[in-house]
């Protein structure tokens, strides 16, 4: 009895710290939505500078920094691919299946669409289910055109829209390091995975988390 | 008898049997066609050395080095205006600050670590696709460089031989028409053999608003280039770059080996010099010797070509562009001056500069009798030409001794030496020297009997030589003007003469 | 009589706001714009809806005005996440222009920068679009590619090499919608620079292209003959939003 109540009461304490209703768990939610990570400044080079919001499949909006203090390896796409399968989230898909399972352990994975008509949260969510995206591993992203084309202009990535709304675009796989600064970027795609393997280990290993 | 039947029908059938399984399971005898992975990928890279680049004419000297190795090359695109043609000026697009770009020599294996660098000033994007390199784009999309920024990339020089390489960002056409091309060669893994001297030629042609000559600081001509229509056809970014003071420079008996390119963008070329035989071309660049005494060789655009001669003869040899419209009035033209003794055997030089009033004139008539005159004339200016005379008394001689090692040597030597009391020396004769008549008598009709040659008795026979006046004229200033002996020349009219004077005995 | 330019320029920038129209800013009309890269099956011809633009680039002096009110946006405080080490290299200082002019376009600023600056002004960058269809306006013929002296001024530019000294913004002649120096003066950013699917070279549809860019291999240089809109593509091309080139500087747009 006397255990009871310090039980209780830490409970009630990580229920109110919890961000979202109690009925979810951090593991049921992407790495973007669960209860933020790390505080403090984003460095000059980090990515997380940007002030913009984005909104997650599970409907929650989020600035980029959420994910600051995990390292993510991040590509920039659209579900509605008429041209062929969606290549580079299976790059994405072949390289989360080659990472070892310590360093796999350490870092997240980030797909943010350019279809900013089309890729709502719940036609993200839809991808999800059909490609078996991991909830507690990938976060999938939709934000404004504005936005959209800024973050691509950091990382790098062209893209343009046709007539019927499709997206010709760069094959650019990014990793981003703990702090959110572009570490390493494999252009084009099946490449040889080994120096896109080793640059993450790298950075995971420097990693706090 | 069916049982024989049977017999001869099995026996018939089976080899039939056999040979269907035996089609059935084919032996693989094929060895499989070399791969990718045979080419020089097994070349240990040892060291690191930064590159030393030339300016056309000139090439960075053979690699000696036995082992691949490293090399860094840092080359700078920079947009400058200079000259095109006299009076003319353009705005041209550069490797490194000239045109052709700087020449890169590297040895097959080797690692390039290239750095290109865009000068801030320049307007244009600008990238580069080297021929040599393997894999897309010749490193084009590796390195598509903004002004004031630079790309690096890296590739391994699995291909020896002589490539190309271009700017090419889009609209590639313009960019390389601007000048933006140069050569790099991957020396093979042995080198090349030694020559005296290598020198590097690049054609290109260029497209301006004002015509061939036309004064100014021309603009690049977009239609005359998709028409393929050039103003400027030149070696080496500009009319008059190897003329004059500006020409390669060779000496006699030198073996000289030209590397030469076509940056195009749109022509071929039909590279000749003026003078001379390519002994060795290496076709299109490639490592094999392709063909021997060429006269002319074709260079594509975007290509390019080795190929290797020796100078005999002194001299301005013109280096063109066959075409010739292109040579002489577009300005595809260069020089290579060859200074040393000159060898009037191979090349005499201009003989006899006489009228040629043609064949067609009738005898008898009044142009008959002039043509006549002319003919007499020109004999005579030949007969008496003192450069005439000297080279005719070399090809006399020349003559001469062939003839001696073919007959006579037999018997008075190599060296006119003769044997010692069978038969008579020809070297310091005092014998041969006094009577030239004597001695061409001697070759007509033989000789026999005692003769005394230098104070030494010989009793031989000497048979008739059966040689023709000419023969008989030039052996006999032979060996009159050898070993020693100083004579003159012996005419095919003295011989007649004695002829004529023997008939008459 | 020094004072009528002051009041004529008054009235013009009176007339202008009377109009909606943004002193130093003229109307675009609506209309076809002929994109030079597209896809087989996409139209020849994209509308592009009626919008303001300036009628020169920014200048030196108006962004000096920018930096002064934005801190992190002076030379020694930007983020070079935002702006390369050329960040507004031309100029003395954070605050001092030192040898370049007020007049002059202002060079040397990053996407970000010119992005920031144009919400500042409560305006905007251009489209691709937008900026390329203006800039197909000629001297006195609105379809550019049949004024011969507008074709030729640009072939010009193309032919000379960069001027030590810039001239002032504003100075060139007018095309048919009186907006100056899309063509003969500097480089200028546009709000979506990085759609120029362009590796480089044009040689299309090869394995490349299939790699490094998803769809791009339907896309196809359809008048390769314009070759400066090639070289403004190709520029275009080889930008990262945080440049800072000597050559390229920017204007703004404004939806009317």
């Amino acid at each position: 009895m006397k255990f009871l109540l310090p039980i209780l009461a830490l409970h009630i304490a990580t229920v109110l710290a919890d961000d979202v209703p109690a009925t979810k768990k951090d593991a049921d939610l992407p790495p973007c939505c669960r209860t933020a990570l790390a505080a403090g400044k984003p460095t000059d080079r980090s990515l997380y500078q940007l002030e913009s919001t984005w909104t997650s499949d599970v409907g929650r909006k989020v600035k980029l920094s959420v994910l600051r203090g995990r390292p993510q390896i991040l590509a920039m796409f659209f579900s509605n691919c008429e041209y062929a399968c969606p290549i580079l989230v299976n790059e994405m898909k072949k390289l989360e299946a080659a990472l070892p399972k310590d360093v796999l352990a350490k870092v997240d994975f980030l797909l943010v669409s350019f279809d900013t008509r089309r890729d709502t949260p719940e036609a993200l969510a839809a991808y999800r289910r059909k490609e078996h995206l991991a909830t507690e591993r990938w976060t999938l992203l939709r934000g404004e055109n504005d936005d959209v084309r800024e973050l691509a202009a950091l990382l790098g990535i062209n893209y343009a829209a046709d007539s019927r709304g499709q997206f010709a675009h760069s094959n650019l796989i990014t990793v981003l390091n703990a702090e959110g600064e572009i570490a390493f970027q494999q252009a084009g795609l099946q490449q040889d995975p080994a120096p896109l393997i080793a640059a993450i280990g790298k950075i995971t290993n420097s990693a706090q988390h | 008898m069916t049982i024989h039947r049977l017999l001869a029908a099995t026996l018939i059938c089976l080899p039939l049997l056999l040979s269907a399984f035996a089609a059935e399971t084919p032996a693989v005898t094929t060895a499989p066609f070399p791969g990718p992975e045979a080419k020089g990928t097994d070349l240990e890279i040892i060291g690191e050395e930064k590159a030393m680049l030339t300016a056309a004419p000139n090439v960075p000297p053979p690699i000696r080095r036995k082992h691949a190795t490293k090399v860094v090359v840092e080359l700078e695109v920079r947009e400058v205006v200079k000259r095109m043609a006299d009076g003319v000026d353009y705005l041209y697009w550069t490797f490194g600050g000239e045109v052709p770009g700087l020449f890169i020599r590297v040895r097959e294996g080797d690692l390039v670590e290239f750095h290109l660098g865009n000068h801030q000033s320049s307007k244009m994007p600008h990238n580069i696709d080297l021929h040599a390199v393997t894999g897309p784009g010749g490193g084009a999309a590796s390195s598509f460089t903004a002004p004031g920024h630079k790309s690096q990339f890296s590739f391994k020089a699995i291909n020896p031989g002589l490539y190309v390489y271009h700017c090419a960002t889009a609209p590639v056409g313009m960019h390389v028409a601007n000048g933006m091309y140069g050569l790099i060669l991957v020396e093979p893994k042995e080198g090349l053999p030694l020559v005296d001297r290598e020198y590097y030629v690049m054609q290109g042609d260029f497209y301006t608003k004002g015509k061939f000559g036309e004064e100014g600081l021309q603009p690049f001509d977009m239609e005359k280039a998709i028409d393929e229509k050039p103003s400027y056809v030149v070696f080496n970014g500009a009319v008059g770059s190897l003329v004059g003071d500006n020409a390669l420079r060779a000496k006699v008996g030198e073996h000289v080996r030209l590397f030469i390119g076509n940056g195009g963008p749109n022509l071929l070329s039909s590279f000749h010099v003026i003078g001379e035989i390519f002994d060795r071309v290496y076709q299109e660049g490639g490592t094999k010797v392709s063909q021997e005494n060429v006269q002319t060789t074709l260079v594509p655009a975007g290509g390019s070509a080795i190929v290797e001669f020796a100078l005999q003869v002194p001299g301005t040899y013109i280096l063109v562009d066959h075409s010739l419209m292109r040579a002489f009035n577009k300005g595809a033209l260069g020089m290579l001056k060859v200074d040393g003794d000159s060898n009037l055997i191979v090349y005499s030089g201009k003989e006899v500069d006489a009228v040629y009033l043609g064949e067609y004139a009738l005898p008898g008539s009044g142009k008959g009798a002039k043509l006549a005159g002319m003919e007499a004339q020109m004999k005579n200016a030949i007969a008496t030409d003192p450069k005439i005379i000297a080279m005719g008394r070399e090809i006399v001689m020349e003559k001469g001794k062939r003839v001696y090692t073919q007959l006579c040597f037999a018997c008075h030597q190599p060296e006119g030496q003769g044997m010692p009391g069978v038969f008579p020396p020809l070297a310091g004769s005092d014998f041969l020297m006094a009577d030239t008549k004597r001695a061409i008598t001697a070759l007509i009709g033989g000789l026999s009997g005692p003769v005394t040659v230098n104070k030494q008795t010989y009793n031989s026979v000497m048979p008739p030589s059966m040689l023709s006046d000419e023969q008989i004229a030039s052996v006999l200033t032979y060996v009159r003007n050898s070993w020693g002996n100083t004579g003159d020349v012996v005419t095919v009219g003295e011989v007649k003469k004695v002829h004529a004077e023997n008939g008459a005995q | 009589m020094r004072r009528l330019p002051v009041i004529a320029a008054s009235l013009a920038a009176l007339c202008a706001l009377a109009h909606g129209v943004e002193p130093g800013m003229a109307p675009v009309p609506g209309g076809g714009y002929r994109p030079l890269f597209r896809g087989e099956k996409d139209a020849k011809e994209i509308a592009v809806a009626p919008f303001l633009l300036d009628e020169r680039p920014v200048t030196n002096g108006e962004f000096l005005t920018f930096v002064r009110a934005n801190p992190k946006w002076r030379r020694s405080q930007v983020k070079r996440l935002f702006a390369d080490e050329r960040y507004l290299a031309h100029w003395g200082g954070d605050l001092d222009l030192g040898k370049a002019d007020a007049a002059q376009p202002v060079t040397h600023v990053s996407w970000f920068a010119a992005k920031s600056f144009a919400a500042w002004r409560g305006k905007r960058l251009p489209t691709t679009a937008e900026w390329e269809f203006a800039a197909g306006s000629g001297f006195t013929n609105a379809d550019g590619a049949q004024d011969a002296e507008f074709q030729k001024a640009i072939a010009r530019w193309y032919a000379t090499p960069s001027p030590d000294v810039l001239p002032a913004a504003g100075s060139g002649r007018a095309n048919v919608f009186g907006i100056r120096d899309l063509h003969g003066l500097v480089w200028e950013w546009t709000s979506d620079f990085n759609s120029a699917i362009v590796t480089g070279d044009a040689r299309g549809d090869t394995g490349l292209e299939r790699s490094l860019f998803c769809g791009a291999g339907s896309l196809g240089a359809k008048d390769t003959a314009n070759f400066p809109a090639f070289m403004r593509f190709g520029m275009r091309s080889s930008l990262k939003a945080s440049y800072s080139v000597q050559n390229l500087g920017f204007r703004c747009a404004k939806d009317p």
